[in-house]
């Protein structure tokens, strides 16, 4: 039973890791490969404030959000002034070095050995140490990161994310703050990112670097395209799968040494696939806006068949 | 209203815009024709930020524009369409026009995260919207996405979106090149209605007959300079013109 609990925890905290980079990449257009790297910010705030401090859980998760959207409008204002493939390298750039930080500056991250004895979060005197304490409290935190992305993805911000995606000059000549939106946006993505990392540390108990690697941003980046680019359930739907389906390799009775290569390569054919056969992944991005208050005509299938 | 003198440009050398001077009175429509590579459309990009001039100044209602991001010159109330139409064709018709209202409360973070606030403000742009493509004749098309109405319909879309802007200052980059000859006569209507409504029209086209009908005033430009400038019946022929046109 508790590991079920564990995976569902695990498409929890990857739910909000994938909503969060859709409204970057999926929306916005901008492919961001150090998605990871915030969670890691998230994570290591979380940590190090509760083992030195013994700060509540809740200020750990903000100190997070705080920390990753500082960190976030860094890496957004010189990486934003390059375009497309640049930036793809230039937060890939900032993934690397983030991990170099995390694994070198010893006396503070505990490098390689990482951070044990993180300890369990209490929420209003209540200690929360169970599977199902956990279940909950990441069920709470993908709400909240799914409403407020969600809000801003249905409304004219989300109109003008996806304007930017597809012309930056004609958002532009409609008066459109092109750079605000893409470092307003990278920066919340960053911080809902962290809040992940916070939950993640205080579950595990346990961090090191490795969990927040190149591989590992790929990984989210995996999801939000397997998921559906551009539609926020996609994601949801995206982490689900990702998730479960190496799980399901363990069932299979496949040696776990073998297994841990499979999900690699299970993960890189899933994704060639995807983007061969169904680039608009599995829950495709609704073309329109939602009218206020009016029927909605019923829509004509708008992918044409090269798409 | 519109005020631009020395404006100059340079691309590895090749002087694309070198000294052009030119004043618009407001509520005219105002002609820019030349031959290609005339230097017309990298004017509208100088004027609209999305080039910055190497010398010379523009003027907006007596505010100088220079270093303004484009978004600040949109804001200020001149919209523009480009040559090669630019039009989000994964969005619909409306929401593309939706796109185009200034000061949208759901634009902003907090806006879009407290609903009600931009809720009625979305209403009313709609209903605005649907005004305007009802006015055009496209309202029909409203639900449809931009990249697959026909060409014509498009270029009147682009031309509706610099209408919700607000703008009064319109920089149209070929409005009628490559459309139907009935849609041309209703272009040609709805501009001469804006100007009706006090708006200020700057054209580049092609289309002589269009221009002869429309303009107030016909700027001829060639090798980034102003050739000759004056009524239609005239500029048109001017030796001048004919010659820079056949060369």
């Amino acid at each position: 039973m508790d590991y079920l609990l564990h995976i569902l925890i695990l498409v929890g905290l990857y739910g909000i890791l994938a909503v969060s980079l859709n409204l970057i990449a999926g929306y916005t257009g901008l492919l961001s490969v150090a998605h990871a790297a915030f969670y890691g910010v998230g994570a290591y705030v979380t940590a190090l404030m509760a083992l030195h401090w013994h700060t509540p859980f809740l200020l750990n998760v903000v100190a997070g959000m705080v920390v990753a959207g500082v960190v976030g409008v860094l890496v957004a204002a010189p990486s934003l002034r390059v375009h497309d493939d640049y930036f793809v390298l230039t937060t890939f750039a900032f993934q690397v070095i983030a991990f170099s930080i995390l694994n070198n500056w010893v006396d503070f991250t505990g490098g390689p050995m990482g951070l044990p004895g993180i300890p369990q979060p209490a929420l209003f005197g209540l200690a929360i140490s169970s599977h199902w304490g956990f279940l909950l409290l990441a069920s709470a935190f993908l709400t909240a990161a799914f409403w407020v992305s969600h809000r801003l993805a249905e409304s004219p911000y989300g109109r003008v994310l996806k304007a930017i995606r597809e012309d930056e000059v004609f958002a532009r000549s409609l008066g459109k703050d092109v750079t605000r939106y893409k470092v307003e946006v990278f920066v919340l993505g960053a911080m809902l990112a962290a809040t992940a990392g916070s939950l993640y540390a205080a579950y595990i108990t346990f961090i090191d670097p490795t969990s927040f690697t190149v591989p590992e941003s790929i990984f989210i980046l995996a999801i939000v395209i397997v998921g559906g680019a551009g539609n926020l359930w996609g994601s949801l739907v995206g982490a689900a799968l990702l998730v479960t389906l190496p799980e399901a390799l363990r069932f299979l009775g496949m040696p776990s040494a073998v297994a841990a290569n499979m999900r690699q390569i299970l993960y890189g054919a899933l994704l060639v696939l995807f983007m061969l056969f169904r680039p608009q992944g599995i829950v495709a991005e609704r073309v329109g806006l939602r009218e206020p208050r009016r029927a909605r005509r019923p829509r004509r299938e708008t992918r044409s068949a090269g798409n | 209203m519109l005020a631009i003198s020395g404006l100059a440009k340079s691309f590895d050398g090749v002087r694309a815009v070198d000294g052009f001077s030119v004043q618009v009175k407001a509520g005219t429509i105002v002609g820019l024709i030349g031959p290609n590579g005339a230097g017309k459309t990298t004017a509208f990009h100088l004027i609209t930020g999305f080039l910055e001039p190497d010398a010379g100044e523009v003027q907006f209602e007596g505010r100088v524009l220079k270093g303004l991001a484009p978004h600040r010159i949109s804001r200020l109330g001149v919209a523009r369409t480009f040559q090669n139409l630019r039009l989000i064709s994964r969005l619909t018709v409306l929401d593309n026009l939706l796109l185009a209202f200034p000061g949208q409360a759901g634009e902003g973070v907090g806006g879009a995260l407290l609903a009600r606030r931009f809720r009625r403000q979305e209403t009313r742009n709609h209903e605005s919207a649907s005004a305007l493509l009802e006015s055009v004749g496209i309202a029909d098309k409203a639900a449809e996405l931009a990249g697959e109405v026909s060409y014509g319909q498009q270029k009147l879309l682009s031309l509706t979106c610099c209408l919700a802007t607000g703008a009064r200052l319109l920089l149209l980059d070929e409005p009628v090149a490559g459309v139907a000859p009935q849609l041309v006569e209703q272009i040609v209507g709805m501009l001469l209605r804006l100007r009706g409504e006090g708006k200020t029209i700057v054209v580049i086209e092609h289309n002589l007959r269009a221009i002869a009908a429309l303009c107030d005033n016909v700027v001829v430009m060639d090798e980034g300079r102003k050739i000759a400038e004056g009524a239609p019946q005239t500029v048109l022929a001017d030796e001048r013109v004919a010659e820079a046109y056949l060369r």
